[in-house]
């Protein structure tokens, strides 16, 4: 009849509860992986469509920055408030420039 | 034999559940796992289609004419919206009507969707709020003017394009969608996997166009002024560089507003006496006319087949460079009676009329030019005079590019580069030469005779410049509805080379049904005037300023004393009658009746503005002798004149040094390099 080892036993416990630590321990690295994961994904989404938003309000103020300096608005004020106009030929003064400067 | 233990059977039982367990394990896992990871794939995550952004539309200077930006489409569910009050007050501030940011804060209501797009950030607020859903959506954002979307065209709610270059180009400027994998959180909560971060999307290629949209902006100006002062029913402006074939500015205008196209590419008509040239420049390349050539004129009347036509200007005869000046029907079929119908239709043609010029737009008129096989007893007579042809305006002003630029007819362009979004450029205009239709010296034999249009005696003289000179030939036909002419009711054209020594402009102005004046030369000619005074004016409207200094024609100081008397003699006589001549309008099979000549004519064009009257005291005029050109006119600008330029001794003015003369008056300075 064989004899049970008393110091076996434990030893064979210790070691399945090593395993077992070991599991839990990958197990939950995995898991807070991929929380981060997802939460960096979700973080990344968040600042893309924030930038986009920005993107297109540049677009937008860009665009009326265009309307507002541009010769249709601005060529009427400047003949109605300060009493402007457009120079006849004869008054535009075309200046020489050497033949190095750009034109 | 004994009997099994009860604590042995547990076991066993144990066992056999933990071998069955890893059979099924093995099972779904080994042998089945792609299958049920494929499943799990499907449940988990979406795969979502990333539109791609539309390429951007430049014009020749850069500009942004059209691009595209993220909007978004806002869903509410107002059951699940915590505080109703506060989204209803954050919708009204982002601008959501009222009746819609009440609907969408009634909690009987299921689902509300606000009509529009919002910017995302005009409307973050809300989007951060429980139950309000955002949907991005690409829009098409266009700058500037409603002429210059004539020619972008435009794109639908879905993104597809609808008209103009945007639907010619589509192909480039679309772009490639990407996809991105969109899987689900515990909470059902979106987000785009980390895992597999799909493909993004390509944007789409860059157009630039070869519109300037500083002269795209002064032409609809001065063509949305003339339409307006004349009570005309629209109008065509096109700017081309008879350098390289390139579009520098089509503004088209039509009080029908189902007209949105550019009627300058789609809308043919007959072109009345601006055919003129090309017939003179037919006779003059076949041998068979010269400028000196001369025709009798009859008095300005002149039956053929049966049909008299008539002159505006009665002279006995005229020759070649007087039948394009003063616009002689009469003569110009005298002249043409020298051309056979084949030479006549074969030069035409080569000139471009009748065949789409190919610029890149949806649709394009081809205009009408029959052939000899189809023409009446009257068509060679008819299209001398510019009837029984159709053309469209940028037809028109592309034939006119060939006697500009020394008689090669370009391929007209609208797209002067395609550049991929990393930059590198996919497409680059180059100069392209159909054919060489006259000599380059029967060329400039041509622009020769069409700068007497443009002086004093022709039919264009309210086009002309004071420093500069100005070719060009004035048209005046009668208009079609329903395919009859209508009375009294005429397309005045006037197209014009510039400068007239060296041309960098082709302009064609034409006008539709002008009430009132409806002579080429006293609608469309200042119209072009108006336009070339603006460019001139303006730092960037595609004009080569250096060459332009070369063609300036400096007024002599004996010259602009003249001017000066002249000037106040119109000042003085300014009620006098025009002298302004007037072109020739026939048409066929057109009652004499009602034709132009019989008709008295007014003129109405607007009164020039009242000179501004300065309240500043008369002074001296300084001496600026000694001083360089832009010292002395800096000097006279302080001292309250205005300054012109003119040849002469450096420092010499006109008034002179000392003279007492008005604030604000006009000084001339001599020594212009």
């Amino acid at each position: 009849m064989a004899t049970r080892k008393v110091g076996g036993g434990g030893s064979g416990r210790l070691r399945l509860a090593l395993v077992l630590l070991c599991f839990l321990v990958i197990t939950s690295g995995v898991i807070l992986r991929r929380v981060y994961g997802i939460a960096a994904a979700r973080e990344l989404q968040e600042l893309d469509a924030r930038r986009a938003a920005l993107v297109a309000e540049r677009l937008r103020l860009e665009g009326q920055i265009r309307s507002a300096s541009g010769r249709a608005r601005l060529q009427p004020i400047a003949e109605q408030r300060l009493d402007m106009h457009v120079p006849n030929d004869s008054q535009v003064i075309i200046l020489p420039r050497d033949a190095h400067d750009t034109p | 034999m004994t009997r099994p233990s009860r604590v042995g059977v547990v076991h066993l039982a144990l066992a056999l559940f933990v071998v069955a367990l890893l059979v099924r394990t093995a099972k779904v896992q080994l042998l089945q796992g792609r299958t049920w990871a494929a499943s799990a794939q499907r449940q988990q995550s979406t795969e979502r289609v990333v539109p791609a952004p539309r390429g951007e539309i430049l014009d020749a200077t850069g500009e942004t004419l059209a691009q595209s930006r993220e909007t978004v489409r806002l869903d509410i569910a107002p059951p699940e919206v915590r505080d109703l009050r506060k989204l209803r007050a954050i919708l009204l501030k982002a601008g959501v009507p009222a009746e819609f940011a009440r609907r969408a804060s009634d909690p009987r209501r299921k689902w509300v969707t606000i009509p529009g797009r919002y910017l995302a950030i005009d409307v973050a607020a809300a989007s951060a709020m429980r139950g309000v859903y955002t949907t991005a959506i690409i829009e098409r954002a266009y700058a500037f003017s409603e002429g210059t979307r004539r020619i972008i065209g435009r794109v639908d709610a879905d993104g597809k394009a609808v008209d103009g270059v945007e639907l010619a180009l589509d192909a480039l400027l679309k772009g490639t969608p990407g996809a991105a994998t969109v899987m689900r959180d515990s909470r059902g909560r979106r987000f785009e996997s980390p895992a597999a971060p799909g493909t993004p999307p390509v944007t789409g290629n860059t157009v630039v166009l070869t519109i300037n949209h500083q002269l795209q902006q002064i032409a609809e100006r001065a063509l949305g002024d003339a339409v307006s002062s004349m009570g005309a029913e629209g109008g065509d402006v096109v700017v081309m560089d008879p350098a390289d074939g390139s579009v520098l500015a089509m503004a088209s205008m039509r009080q029908d507003p189902r007209a949105t196209a550019s009627t300058a590419l789609t809308e043919p008509y007959e072109p009345g006496s601006t055919l003129k040239p090309f017939v003179a420049a037919i006779l003059m390349e076949h041998g068979k006319a010269k400028e000196s050539d001369v025709v009798p004129t009859y008095g300005g009347e002149l039956t053929i087949n049966g049909r008299t036509i008539h002159d505006e200007h009665l002279a006995a005869s005229f020759n070649l460079t007087d039948v394009i000046r003063y616009s002689s029907n009469v003569g110009i079929v005298q002249f043409a009676q020298r051309l056979t119908p084949r030479e006549q239709f074969e030069a035409l043609r080569d000139f471009g009329f009748g065949t789409p010029t190919g610029v890149p737009y949806p649709v394009e008129a081809a205009g009408t030019l029959r052939e000899p096989a189809r023409w009446s007893k009257q068509s060679a007579n008819s299209m001398a005079m510019g009837y029984e042809v159709a053309v469209t305006p940028l037809q028109l002003a592309s034939a006119y590019t060939a006697i500009a630029n020394g008689g090669e007819l370009l391929q007209p362009a609208l797209v002067k580069e395609v550049r991929a979004p990393d930059g590198t450029v996919l497409y680059e205009h180059e100069r392209r030469v159909l054919r060489r239709v006259l000599s380059p010296a029967v060329a400039r034999r041509v622009r020769q005779m069409l700068l007497g249009v443009v002086e004093e005696g022709g039919t264009a003289k309210l086009a002309e410049l004071g420093s500069f000179s100005l070719a060009g030939k004035t048209g005046t036909a009668r208009r079609t509805v329903n395919g009859r002419y209508a009375a009294s009711q005429y397309i005045p054209t006037f197209v014009g080379l510039f400068p007239g020594d060296n041309p960098q402009f082709v302009i064609l102005v034409k006008i539709d049904n002008p009430k009132g004046a409806y002579y080429g030369g006293l609608t469309a000619a200042p119209v072009t005037k108006a336009v070339l005074e603006a460019a001139l004016a303006s730092r960037n409207a595609a004009l080569d300023r250096r060459t332009l200094a070369a063609s300036r024609q400096e007024q002599p100081l004996d010259s602009a004393r003249t001017a000066l008397k002249l000037a106040a003699a119109v000042q003085v006589a300014s009620d006098s009658v025009s002298s302004v001549r007037r072109d020739s309008v026939h048409a066929a099979g057109v009652a004499d009746d009602d034709s132009a000549g019989t008709t008295p004519f007014v003129a109405t064009l607007p009164a020039p503005p009242a000179p501004r009257v300065l309240p500043l005291p008369p002074r001296a005029v300084p001496d600026v002798r000694g001083l360089t050109a832009r010292q002395a006119a800096h000097v006279l600008h302080v001292a309250g004149f205005r300054v012109q330029l003119a040849a002469g001794a450096a420092g010499e003015t006109f008034p002179a040094a000392g003279t007492v003369a008005p604030a604000g008056s006009l000084v001339h300075l001599a020594g212009a390099p």
